[in-house]
C-alpha cells in the first residue's frame, strides 16, 4: 500500500514537472505587415493627415494639441509613429501601465502616410534608407550588453519594471521597430540620439537583438524562455529529483 | 578478546532466541528473517545466468565511457555545425549508460548471487572492565611521579607559563577581522578622480549634447582600467532641468540636467540600469529597490536603506563632462565602518 501511495506521489511529481515545462514555453508571433511604398511625400501627408483624423485624433487632438487622453505628436518623429503603429500598440485600447504589443491595425503604406504626416509637424528623429540589421555582430552584442541588457534581458527575453510596466522581449520586433524604438524612446524606455548610438551603433544593435532573437539556436535544447538560471534548476530540480524518487521507489518496490 | 569479528557475526538462524533482559540497552528486537530473494548456492544454473546478466550491465558501463571519449574526440562541439545539437544529449546519454551499468549491475548482483542472509551483532558495554581502568590510573600516576613535577616546582611553574602564554599567541590575529580592520578608508574609495572624464563602453569620452532629454549611458572613469573597475560603474542620466530637484548643497553637482549616479545598488549591490525616462525611477532587477532619479536617487521602493550615491560631474573647456572628484560616500551596500552620515562636500 505503501508502495503504491509512493508511486502516485512519484507520479505527480513528474506530471507536475512537466506541466512546468510547457507552461514555460511562450510561443511568440511575429506579425511582419510589408507592402509596397513610394507613394508622393506631399500626398503621403494628406493621406496620413485623413488616417490621423480617423484613427488618432481622440486622444492626440484634432489639432495634435495633445490631451488627457494622449500626448502632442509634434516633433515626436516618423520614428515614433513606426515604433507605435507597426507594433500595434497604437491605436491604443484601453489605457493601462504600458501599451501592450497587439494586432497590427494599418497597412505599411498607411504607416508610412501617418509617419509622413507625424514628421511634417514638427520634425523629429527618422529612420535612415536602406538595410538596418546588416551591421557588425560582434560590435553589437557588446553595445547590447551596456546599453539593452539590464532591462531587456541578455537574450531579449524582456523583464519587469516599477509598477506593471515591463520591458518587453524584443523576438517579435523586426529592425524597424528595434530602430524607432531606440530613436523615439517610447514610453519608459530610454532615448538613445545619434550622436550617442551612432547609425553605424545603433545597425550593430539591431543586427546582434534579430541575432540572438531568431537564431533559434539553443544547443541545450529546450530554452525555457531564455530567462536563465532560475527557470533552468527549477527544472532540473523537479523533473531530476522526481525521476530518482521514481526510481528509488522501484528498487523499494522489488525489495 | 579472542572471538574474531567473524565469530561475532553468526548467522540468525543458529542463533534464534536473543533475549537479554539484563542487556544495558534494552533487548534488542529481532524480527523472523525472511528471504528476499532465492538462494542460487544450489542452483548453478541460474547463478551462471545471473552472472552473465550482472557482467553484462559492467561491461555495459565500459561501452558507455568508450562512447563518451569516443564522442568527445572525434566529435568535438562546435557550435553552428551540423552536430552541434546532438552533442551534449550524445554525452549525457553515455555518461548515463556508464553509470547506469555500474549502479543497476550492483543493485542484480546483490539480489541475486550475494548470499541472502541476517546476522546479529550482539551489544556489549562500551565501558572498560574495572581492572583495565584501575590498571590505566596506576600507569598515569607513576608517570606523573617519574617526571619529577611534583618534586621540582621550578619545572612545573616554567611549564605552565610557558604553555599558558600561548593561548596569547592568536589574540592579534583576531584583530584582523571583522570591525579591527578599518575597510572604510578602502572601501570609500572608487576610480573616480576631479577631471577625469566620462567614458561610455567603448572608450569614448561623453559630451554635452550627446544625449537627449530622456537619455542615459553608461559612464567609466578616464584612468587606466577604469572600464573594468566594478566600484566605479555609474550612469549618466539626462532629463529636462526642471524635472530635477537636487538639495542647495549640491546644486552644483548637475550640467543641463545631466546627473550621474552610482549604478550599485545600496541593498546588496546589484547593478540598477533599469532606467524608467517618464518616472525617473531607477529600479534594481535584484530585490526591486526603487530609486527617484529626479530626487537625489531617494529610495521609493524595496529594502535598499540608502539613496544611490551621486557623483559631482561638470563641464570641462572642450564640452566633455568629467567628474569634480571621487564620490563623497563609499559605493554600494552597507559595511560595519560606514558612518551613519557622509559631507557633500567634493574631495574632503
Amino acid at each position: 500500500m505503501t508502495s503504491t501511495r509512493s508511486r502516485i506521489s512519484g507520479y505527480a511529481v513528474v506530471v507536475l514537472a512537466l506541466a512546468l515545462v510547457g507552461g514555460l514555453y511562450t510561443a511568440f508571433a511575429a506579425p511582419k505587415p510589408k507592402a509596397d511604398t513610394g507613394t508622393n511625400q506631399s500626398i503621403a501627408v494628406k493621406e496620413g493627415r485623413q488616417l490621423y483624423l480617423q484613427g488618432c485624433s481622440t486622444c492626440h487632438g484634432l489639432s495634435n494639441q495633445g490631451g488627457a487622453g494622449g500626448p502632442s505628436l509634434i516633433g515626436v518623429g516618423a520614428s515614433a509613429v513606426v515604433f507605435q503603429v507597426e507594433s500595434g500598440r497604437m491605436p491604443l485600447a484601453s489605457a493601462a501601465a504600458q501599451a501592450p504589443r497587439k494586432a497590427v491595425k494599418y497597412d505599411r503604406t498607411q504607416i508610412d502616410q501617418l509617419a509622413a504626416y507625424v514628421q511634417s509637424l514638427g520634425g523629429g528623429p527618422t529612420l535612415p534608407s536602406g538595410p538596418l540589421d546588416d551591421g557588425n555582430l560582434a560590435l553589437g552584442g557588446d553595445l547590447f550588453r551596456t546599453n539593452c541588457s539590464s532591462c531587456h534581458n541578455f537574450a531579449g527575453a524582456g523583464g519587469a519594471l516599477t509598477r506593471a510596466k515591463y520591458a518587453p522581449a524584443l523576438k517579435p520586433a523586426d529592425a524597424r521597430v528595434i530602430w524607432a524604438a531606440m530613436q523615439s524612446g517610447p514610453e519608459n524606455m530610454p532615448r538613445f540620439s545619434d550622436n550617442q548610438l551612432t547609425p553605424d551603433e545603433k545597425k550593430a544593435i539591431t543586427t546582434y537583438v534579430r541575432f540572438i532573437t531568431n537564431q533559434n539556436k539553443d544547443p541545450g535544447g529546450a530554452a525555457l524562455g531564455h530567462y536563465g538560471p532560475i527557470p533552468e534548476g527549477l527544472v532540473v530540480f523537479l523533473v531530476g529529483i522526481g525521476v530518482l524518487i521514481i526510481v528509488t521507489l522501484w528498487i523499494g518496490a522489488r525489495a | 578478546m579472542s572471538d574474531s569479528i567473524r565469530d561475532r557475526l553468526k548467522p540468525a538462524e543458529d542463533t534464534p532466541e536473543v533475549h537479554h533482559a539484563e542487556h544495558p540497552a534494552g533487548d534488542p528486537v529481532v524480527s523472523t528473517h525472511h528471504a528476499y530473494h532465492p538462494d542460487l548456492r544450489n542452483d548453478p544454473k541460474r547463478a551462471k545466468r545471473a552472472e552473465i546478466a550482472v557482467s553484462a550491465l559492467f561491461l555495459l558501463a565500459v561501452v558507455g565511457v568508450i562512447g563518451f571519449v569516443v564522442t568527445y574526440i572525434a566529435a568535438p562541439f562546435n557550435f553552428g555545425t551540423a552536430n552541434y545539437q546532438t552533442f551534449t544529449p550524445l554525452l549525457g546519454i553515455f555518461m548515463t549508460l556508464a553509470l547506469t551499468g555500474i549502479g543497476s549491475g550492483a543493485v542484480l548482483w546483490a539480489k541475486t548471487l550475494m548470499v541472502d542472509e541476517e546476522t546479529v551483532q550482539e551489544r556489549h558495554h562500551l565501558a572498560s572492565d574495572p581492572k583495565d581502568r584501575a590498571e590505566t590510573v596506576e600507569i598515569l600516576k607513576e608517570g606523573f611521579e617519574e617526571s619529577g613535577l611534583p618534586r621540582r616546582s621550578l619545572l612545573r611553574n616554567s611549564i605552565l607559563l610557558g604553555a599558558g602564554s600561548l593561548a596569547v599567541l592568536p589574540v592579534p590575529l583576531l584583530f584582523g577581522l571583522g570591525r579591527f580592520q578599518h575597510k572604510e578608508a578602502v572601501l570609500s574609495k572608487t576610480g573616480w578622480k576631479a577631471g577625469s572624464r566620462l567614458l561610455d563602453e567603448l572608450g569614448r569620452p561623453v559630451k554635452l549634447g550627446d544625449l537627449e532629454v530622456g537619455g542615459v549611458k553608461s559612464v567609466f572613469p578616464d584612468v587606466p582600467g577604469g572600464r573594468r573597475m566594478a566600484d566605479s560603474a555609474a550612469l549618466l542620466i539626462r532629463m529636462l532641468p526642471e524635472d530635477l530637484h537636487t538639495s542647495p548643497s549640491r546644486k552644483d553637482w548637475v550640467q543641463e540636467g545631466h546627473i550621474v549616479y552610482s549604478v550599485i545598488c545600496t541593498h546588496l549591490g546589484c547593478p540598477v540600469k533599469l532606467y524608467e525616462q517618464q518616472t525617473h525611477h531607477l529600479f534594481c532587477p535584484c530585490h526591486q529597490s526603487t530609486f527617484d532619479a529626479a530626487n537625489e536617487a531617494k529610495v521609493l521602493f524595496g529594502p535598499a536603506a540608502r539613496n544611490l550615491p551621486q557623483l559631482a560631474i561638470s563641464v570641462d573647456a572642450d564640452g566633455y563632462f568629467v567628474a569634480q572628484g571621487d564620490f563623497t560616500e563609499p559605493v554600494g551596500p552597507s559595511f560595519w565602518e560606514r558612518k551613519p552620515s557622509y559631507s557633500d562636500k567634493v574631495g574632503a
